[in-house]
């Protein structure tokens, strides 16, 4: 029987480890890998991990390598294992023909890359992940466990501009009143004027890079990466300029287009009583015109609610990333008036809202009944300060999580953003 | 890397295992959502009988009573009573549908005990009892710490009757699953080849995609179908030039996978 293996050399493969199975633990693949790795530590193995794929072996026989994939896959590993062709020598030429016939020829159009290589469809999926089309409920499940799961990552994200504003504003209390107790209101001044308008400033550009921020930690975990708090701010650092800009004009677009609309009918709408039309007639326009005013504020808000996502995920930006994001928001994917985009997103945001709540309560409860207790002083408001930053920022924190997620959702099921994945290693 | 930790194992004395999936925190706060809407009309629909009761059956008068009753008994009454329909809404049903309630159901959620067997008027009666802790102030502050910090995502109450809340599996078969047929005769006699070297996990990436292409928008379904066409003969080092649409020769693909696996 003929073989390729030539005659005195074993075949040899490379065994790489690729990806961890869902629900695989961590720690139990290092412990694993340890005894396979003699002189190698935890704290190596674990780098490694994180920087996958891994060549445990490059020249191991067959049986080998059968062993090293039972055991660890059984410890939650993702193995591959390739020929190493370094050790398969070039068999005799009678015996090439046995080999897989390469293309006679090749069509064009199947030579042809594809006519554009999607830029949208850059972030990688990790081995073992799954990535598919979710519910609402899902979404909502997903995003707890995720924020279970990298606790401190996100939550430290969306903390650190809170706790900047905090003590920025703490100073600039102390400095302009010597007391941190009064309002800023009760000691007016220019200084206060421009120290007040540095700090927000501070606190919007800091607030904008944790958002950014926390949109790479979440899509970097969500498709099975790994990174770090000062990895999510530095991947930023590039695409900072283009997110506050697009985040201005999408404030400046969503409040101020309704705003405009409500001032032209706050004059509109006495003067047409002025002018002789009957007081029910212009409280029916007057209802009409804060309807409307709603209509348009909530249009506007969820058409570009994945704004923040593409400017981040997609590296567009401004009136660009504007129009994919209703692109994206626009029409349903699934049958049933609940199942529409606009519908789903706005049960997302009133869920976070509602966990909002229950956090902020929570939170702020002990805050009120120390303020009870004990009488108004430095360390009752520092208390009270604290205890808000933490309930803003596990508040900001799921919801944000469960709308990153939203997006990619849209995008698995508009884009088949997961089948091109799966295409590309098929 | 985000691991699928959320899982609850049943493990029976046959040592077969059931795996549950447990559910979140969000799903749970969306299934409440919607109790409470129908608990809210429940409540005006309580009202209205009784005001048309009022209105339409002058003998059964009230008003005497009422007013020899004191104020402090009129709002103990009135707490009594919207305590039994907040209450017994969610006691009645997940006792009487096996661990659901009309957003649970929505949600494709449901109580179970963790031995896995359906919960009881007991069960039911304490988690729902011990909602009053969980919900303390309002919006379930407890609960949310309670659940954020359990293992099986269980509140208070859960804790105390022995339940876990579990998502259902979907049993539905996806509607286009039927809608692949096999062709009378096959548009391009190489496709015979390709389905003899398909893998598995091939027909299911290109099995996806005939599922999903419906909610696909235009141009990127026809990308895919390019994409999944070009990668399929590049793997298979096959010289076809197809004379069908893209999503033609998937879908005859697929067709005859399936006509030959039923066969076999």
């Amino acid at each position: 029987m003929p073989s390729d293996t030539p005659v005195g050399t074993e075949k040899k493969f490379i065994v790489r480890l690729v990806g961890l199975k869902p629900g695989a633990s961590r720690e139990t693949l290092v412990q694993a890998l340890q005894r396979l790795l003699k002189g190698k530590s935890a704290e190596e193995i674990g780098k490694a991990l994180e920087r996958l794929p891994l060549v445990l072996s490059r020249s191991v026989s067959e049986d080998k390598a059968r062993q090293l994939k039972l055991f660890l896959e059984s410890q939650g590993a993702i193995l591959k294992i390739t020929y190493s062709a370094s050790a398969v020598m070039v068999p005799p030429k009678e015996k090439r023909g046995q080999e897989i016939a390469p293309a006679r020829e090749r069509p064009k159009e199947a030579e042809r890359p594809p006519d554009r290589v999607d830029r949208r469809a850059k972030p990688r999926i990790h081995a073992g992940i799954q990535v598919q089309p979710m519910g609402v409920g899902e979404i909502l499940d997903r995003s707890f466990r995720l924020l279970r799961q990298y606790f401190w990552l996100f939550f430290v994200i969306i903390f650190i501009p809170q706790a900047v504003f905090f003590v920025v504003n703490f100073g600039l209390q102390f400095l302009i009143s010597g007391d941190v107790t009064q309002d800023f209101s009760s000691s007016m001044g220019a200084g206060f004027g421009v120290s007040a308008f540095l700090a927000v400033l501070i606190f919007l550009v800091l607030q904008f890079w944790a958002q950014g921020a926390l949109i790479h930690a979440v899509s970097e975990t969500y498709l099975g990466h790994s990174t770090s708090i000062k990895g999510s701010y530095g991947a930023m650092r590039s695409r900072l300029g283009r997110l506050i800009g697009t985040m201005i004009l999408w404030s400046i677009l969503v409040f101020g287009v309704p705003a405009l609309f409500g001032i032209i009918a706050a004059v509109a709408v006495p003067s047409l009583a002025v002018m002789g039309l009957g007081g029910l007639l212009t409280g029916i326009i007057a209802v009409v015109a804060v309807i409307l005013a709603i209509w348009i504020f909530t249009t506007l808000f969820l058409n570009w609610l994945v704004a923040d996502k593409v400017v981040v995920l997609e590296e567009s930006g401004w009136m660009k990333a504007l129009r994919r994001s209703k692109e994206l928001m626009k029409g349903r994917t699934e049958p049933g008036f609940w199942k529409s985009i606009k519908m789903k997103a706005s049960l997302i945001i009133l869920v976070g809202f509602l966990i909002g709540i229950g956090i902020h309560l929570l939170f702020q409860l002990p805050g009120v009944v120390l303020g009870i207790v004990f009488p108004e002083g430095l360390v009752v408001t520092t208390v009270q300060g604290v205890l808000n930053m933490v309930a803003v920022s596990l508040a900001t924190a799921y919801t944000a999580i469960a709308m990153i997620l939203f997006y990619y959702d849209i995008r698995v099921r508009k884009e088949g953003f997961d089948l091109k994945m799966m295409a590309e290693k098929l | 890397m985000e691991t699928a930790k959320d899982r609850l194992t049943i493990q029976t004395p046959e040592q077969v295992g059931f795996d549950y999936a447990l559910a979140g925190l969000g799903s749970r706060t969306a299934a409440f959502l919607v109790d409470t809407v129908i608990r809210w009309f429940l409540v005006l629909a309580i009202l209205a009988v009784v005001g048309l009761v009022y209105k339409f059956l002058p003998a059964l008068d009230l008003s005497a009573w009422v007013k020899d009753l004191s104020k402090t008994w009129l709002i103990a009454l009135a707490v009594l009573a919207y305590g039994l329909v907040d209450l017994g809404y969610f006691l009645l049903f997940e006792a009487l549908w096996s661990g659901q309630t009309p957003g649970k159901r929505r949600q494709r959620l449901r109580v179970i005990r963790m031995n896995g067997q359906p919960i009881g008027w007991l069960e039911s009666s304490i988690r729902n009892i011990l909602r009053a802790v969980d919900l303390v102030g309002g919006f379930y502050p407890v609960g949310i710490v309670v659940v954020f910090l359990s293992r099986n995502n269980q509140r208070i109450g859960d804790y105390a009757a022995g339940t876990v809340v579990i998502v259902e599996r979907q049993r539905s078969v996806p509607e286009d699953r039927k809608e692949v047929h096999a062709p009378q005769a096959l548009t391009h006699p190489e496709i015979e080849w390709y389905v003899a070297r398909l893998k598995p996990a091939q027909y299911q990436v290109l099995r996806s995609f005939l599922e999903r292409r419906g909610q696909m928008e235009q141009g990127h379904r026809h990308e895919l179908a390019r994409l999944l066409s070009h990668q399929l003969s590049k793997q298979m080092f096959r010289s076809t030039r197809v004379s069908i649409s893209y999503e033609s020769f998937i879908e005859e693909i697929v067709a005859l996978y399936e006509k030959r696996r039923r066969a076999i």
